[in-house]
């Protein structure tokens, strides 16, 4: 979940009304943001990535203001008509990156909180509906900088200009290769000749989509109007995330003015609202609640949503930014947000029907039963381990290993095929407790088959100076006998078996099929777990023979 | 004589009735038990009242260097009588021959005894024997000592063994200490032949040994899935291998969203599953992913196989398959998640989620159902937050109250599956769905800040907890 940290002082600025710090904390849940730490006065807030106007506080004091009720319905960002700025768009960028969009912002104020902020945002932007700066990314850029219009086109690997953090004039090339942006998104653009850019009318290079600014642009403290530029490589995407930036701006105090887009496919962004109809019983339907229409209205405008009665419907309007909502269902919860989920009863209605355990539940509770008898505590290993216990340490094949991709464990990189590798381990692990030490597993194994089979397995270890296979045979025949009511066991000694010591090991067959094997561990194997007493083991397959 | 004994003390007071004063190592021999056993039931003895141990000390007196010279060889005023048996000689023969030895020693005492007579003259002193010299008292003792070592209190020539201990390396006394152990009056009069036969020391310390159980978080999990069939759920079950069809797609992630990647979610290396759905799910799938998501749709990401992120992969498959109009059901199980190992993230955990589907199915509803679960968990401060679920809208998250920690933890998350992911499998009724990860709750129940104890299998934990 992404963060924002948070300044009680400023966000009670924004909000502008009278409340307590307190009761700004108190609110904060029921937007559906986590409070992560608080220190004084900062606050760290874990907001949805489906909210990306949570993460600055002008989006959240918006969203405060309404749940507070200081402030209700859509915050209107009105977009003033211009001809001066304009954005060309060449059609080389088609292949590469095919949309741009943008606005200006003039007369706010900008200190370094709000810097901060805007940064939060842009990084927020960037790697969720950005998609990693693949599908859009955002650049914003001090406009005093900027000859107009724009234009947007593409250039070779060799062009050069001054990016952001840097005083020398570098080639694209070097950004790539050579810069720590360009290494971890330079993969956006694949191998294509050509690269989007973003230059002016005086042919200066303003800013080298998706990956990084000209460091002639850069925005600060001083900075009073922006250019605010998007690249994407689907024009909704592009403009959702226009929308973003043009509510906190709006909110932040700029004036919000039309950046033109001329060319193939583009378009000057609107920025509209939409409409959707809502039916009034569907409050009753999925909240179990009943509120009359102007309670759902009411409660939709403390959502900074605007609603009016049509007839037995609802309209909603609902503001740009919001693209999270996609129909009915998503209105409810901002109905259920505005109403308060602290004002929402819970109620128990008698279930009809009679639950149950699954059969394969039940099986394993009783094979559990049956082997505790006899003395096993249970263990729990992962089904993720490690080539080292499964096959290194035990001798076993390895030949049919199934991998997981990058995993951030080394002790978690393949998945198990057998339960009896992770028991020795867990006996190597107790070393300095009293024996005898007597551990079982029922757990799920893993082989290739079309594409995976998934079988349980019970293994069971026993680990003291005197323990024997005789011992074990015994246990696991009275396991079958008198708790699986299995007869028709067959016992063959099987030779060669790297992790068993020869002479000391059989195969176990029911009814003529393989379900598993038994024998003493080798002494080899002991040495590589460092255990110093015998070992005796076994593993059985329980599906097919217990169940299917 | 209701007091029990032990094996050990019933030998030694056998033994001591039969001979009443014995030293440690003689009881040894006579019981034939290691000197430790006997010094551990002398103590055991001493401590019922049975027995007494008198500390004495001992001295032993045997030769020293210049004393073994002297049996051997004489004392050195016998060895100066050698020298002059045959005519007197000058001090300075004597000295040479007598050299480290002793000459003033030798000189002084022969003077003493009176066997010799020393002239003086201008050339140096000459000494000549005077009388016979006959056997010294101090000689005799020597000779009595030997190699041996004996008692002082053997020694009846008190003044000579004086005046060898005066004399430098002769004699050497060794002080040694012994305990002789006695029966206590009680004790003399225990008779064995009265006592029970094959009674022990009741109140003797014993192993402590360990029953074998179930996993605590077995148990843990045992108890939730009872609390689910209590409130009318009925389990199904699942594979932990999936499609990413059944694990994204089917639930409306869409295909470039960053929890598909390979760093939050573990896919199995040149795994695919060949048809994940029938077509017609795959097509329905498909065209509410480029619809709602506006993108093109892949079903080769969708064959890729995963380990499961969520038990929901399970519910949804069963929910498109079975499409009941009424159900209550739930799924229970390990699920994956590639993450950094700490003390309070796994790599595998268990989830367990339940589904109603029918009639009663608001959002009230379903905190009704989550009220009376964690009631029946013991829990009753309890808040509900809303929440994010991509797959579900209205979503919520219960806060629970942990008293230790003095703070709201969340815990199951709960809310009503999106009609984008229910519409294109076929599901027409609104579906509630609610549950979570249970080792946080089985933290609670065994007062754990280290979510790993589960799966260390440390048996101290296992056998003790």
């Amino acid at each position: 979940m992404p963060v924002v940290e948070l300044n009680l002082n400023r966000i009670k600025k924004l909000i502008s009304g009278s409340v307590t710090k307190k009761k700004i904390v108190d609110t904060l849940p029921f937007l559906g943001l986590d409070i992560e730490s608080q220190d004084g006065d900062k606050i760290r807030i874990e907001y949805s990535p489906n909210r990306p106007d949570y993460s600055t506080d002008f989006g959240i004091a918006l969203g405060l203001q309404g749940l507070l009720g200081i402030k209700k319905g859509i915050q209107k960002t009105n977009i003033k008509k211009n001809t001066k700025f304009e954005i060309k768009v060449d059609p080389s960028v088609h292949e590469i990156r095919p949309f741009v969009t943008g606005i200006i912002a003039r007369n706010g104020k900008i200190d370094d909180e709000t810097i901060k902020q805007l940064m939060n945002m842009q990084e927020d932007l960037h790697f969720g509906i950005g998609r990693k700066r693949k599908k859009s990314s955002i650049g914003l850029h001090d406009l005093e900088k900027i000859s107009f219009p724009l234009n947007y086109t593409t250039t070779t690997r060799e062009h050069s200009f001054v990016p952001l953090n840097s005083e020398s004039k570098i080639t694209i090339d070097q950004i790539l290769t050579e810069t720590e942006v360009g290494k971890n998104y330079g993969w956006v653009l694949g191998d294509s000749k050509n690269v989007p850019i973003i230059v002016d009318s005086e042919n200066n290079t303003i800013s080298f989509p998706p990956i990084i600014n000209s460091a002639v642009t850069t925005v600060t403290t001083k900075t009073k109007n922006m250019l605010v530029e998007v690249t994407s490589l689907d024009k909704d995407a592009a403009e959702d995330m226009l929308s973003v930036v043009t509510t906190i701006l709006g909110m932040a105090g700029f004036e919000i003015i039309q950046l033109i887009i001329s060319g193939k496919k583009n378009s000057t962004p609107k920025l509209n609202s939409r409409v959707i109809q809502y039916d009034v019983k569907f409050t009753e339907q999925i909240l179990g609640l009943n509120l009359n229409p102007s309670n759902i209205i009411s409660s939709l405008k403390k959502c900074r949503l605007d609603a009016i009665q049509k007839g037995k419907k609802i309209q909603c309007t609902i503001p740009r930014y919001r693209f999270d909502i996609l129909g009915p269902m998503d209105i409810v919860e901002e109905i259920a947000l505005g109403y308060g989920i602290e004002n929402l009863v819970p109620k128990l209605s008698p279930s009809q029907t009679l639950g149950e355990k699954s059969f394969l539940t039940k099986k394993l509770e009783a094979v559990s039963k049956i082997v505790v008898g006899f003395g096993f505590t249970e263990a729990l290993n992962s089904s993720l381990t490690s080539k080292k216990v499964l096959f290194d340490f035990t001798n076993r094949d390895s030949s049919q290993i199934i991998s997981v991709m990058d995993s951030k464990s080394q002790e978690h990189t393949i998945l198990r095929d057998s339960i009896l590798p992770g028991l020795i381990e867990n006996l190597s692990k107790n070393i300095h407790e009293s024996y005898p030490q007597k551990l079982f597993e029922v757990g799920t194994v893993f082989s290739k088959a079309d594409p995976i089979c998934e079988t349980i397995n019970l293994a069971g270890v026993m680990a003291y100076k005197e323990s024997n296979y005789s011992e074990m045979k015994s246990i696991l025949q009275s396991i079958l006998k008198t708790g699986f009511k299995i007869d028709s066991t067959t016992i063959t000694p099987k030779d060669n078996v790297a992790m068993f010591t020869n002479g000391r090991h059989s195969d176990i067959f029911v009814n003529e099929e393989l379900i598993g094997s038994i024998g003493e561990i080798s002494s080899d194997v002991l040495d590589n777990f460092k255990i110093r007493t015998s070992v005796v083991g076994f593993e059985i397959k329980l599906s097919g023979l217990i169940f299917d | 004589m209701s007091q029990v004994l032990h094996d050990i003390e019933k030998k030694i007071i056998d033994s001591l009735q039969k001979k009443s004063e014995q030293t440690p190592e003689h009881l040894s021999e006579s019981t034939e038990l290691s000197i430790d056993q006997i010094r551990r039931g002398i103590e055991w003895l001493r401590l019922k009242e049975l027995a007494q141990v008198q500390e004495s000390s001992k001295v032993e007196i045997s030769l020293g260097q210049n004393g073994i010279d002297a049996l051997e060889n004489g004392l050195p005023e016998r060895k100066l009588m050698k020298l002059i048996q045959d005519g007197p000689k000058t001090f300075d023969e004597v000295r040479k021959s007598l050299s480290g030895v002793g000459f003033n020693a030798a000189i002084a005492n022969a003077k003493k005894n009176g066997w010799v007579t020393i002239d003086k003259s201008q050339s140096g002193s000459r000494i000549s024997i005077k009388e016979k010299p006959i056997e010294t008292p101090e000689e005799k003792l020597i000779l009595l000592i030997g190699v041996k070592s004996i008692p002082e209190e053997q020694i009846e020539n008190k003044l000579a063994l004086k005046f060898l201990l005066q004399r430098p390396d002769y004699i050497i006394q060794n002080t040694e200490k012994s305990k002789i152990v006695s029966l206590t009056e009680k004790a003399s009069h225990i008779d064995f032949t009265l006592s029970t036969t094959g009674a022990i020391d009741v109140e003797a310390d014993v192993p402590l040994v360990f029953a074998a159980r179930t996993h605590p978080l077995k148990d843990a999990i045992d108890e939730i899935r009872e609390i689910f069939i209590k409130l009318g759920f009925s389990e199904i079950q699942g594979n932990l291998t999936q499609s990413s069809f059944w694990n994204f797609d089917a639930l409306f992630t869409p295909q470039d969203h960053p929890a598909r990647e390979l760093q939050d979610t573990f896919y199995l290396e040149n795994m695919k599953s060949e048809k994940p759905a029938t077509s017609r799910q795959i097509k329905q799938v498909s065209a509410s992913h480029s619809q709602n998501w506006r993108y093109n749709w892949q079903l080769s990401e969708s064959q890729k196989m995963v380990l499961r992120t969520h038990t929901t992969s399970v519910t949804i498959k069963y929910l498109a398959e079975k499409k009941p109009d009424e159900a209550r059901i739930f799924s229970l199980g390990r699920v994956f998640r590639n993450e950094k190992v700490s003390y309070k993230h796994l790599v595998e955990f268990n989830q367990i989620e339940g589904i109603v589907i029918g009639n009663n199915t608001t959002l009230r509803d379903l905190m009704g159902i989550q009220k009376e679960f964690y009631k029946q968990l013991g829990i009753t401060k309890i808040k509900f937050w809303p929440t994010f679920f991509p797959y579900t809208e209205p979503s919520l998250q219960t806060m629970v109250y942990n008293e230790k920690l003095g703070k709201w933890v969340e815990l199951f998350g709960m809310g009503i599956f999106r009609p984008e992911v229910t519409k294109p499998l076929g599901i027409t009724k609104p579906v509630l769905a609610w549950g979570g990860g249970i080792e946080r709750i089985a933290m609670l129940k065994y007062a754990l800040d280290d979510v790993r104890e589960f799966y260390n299998n440390n048996l101290n934990w296992l056998r003790t907890v």
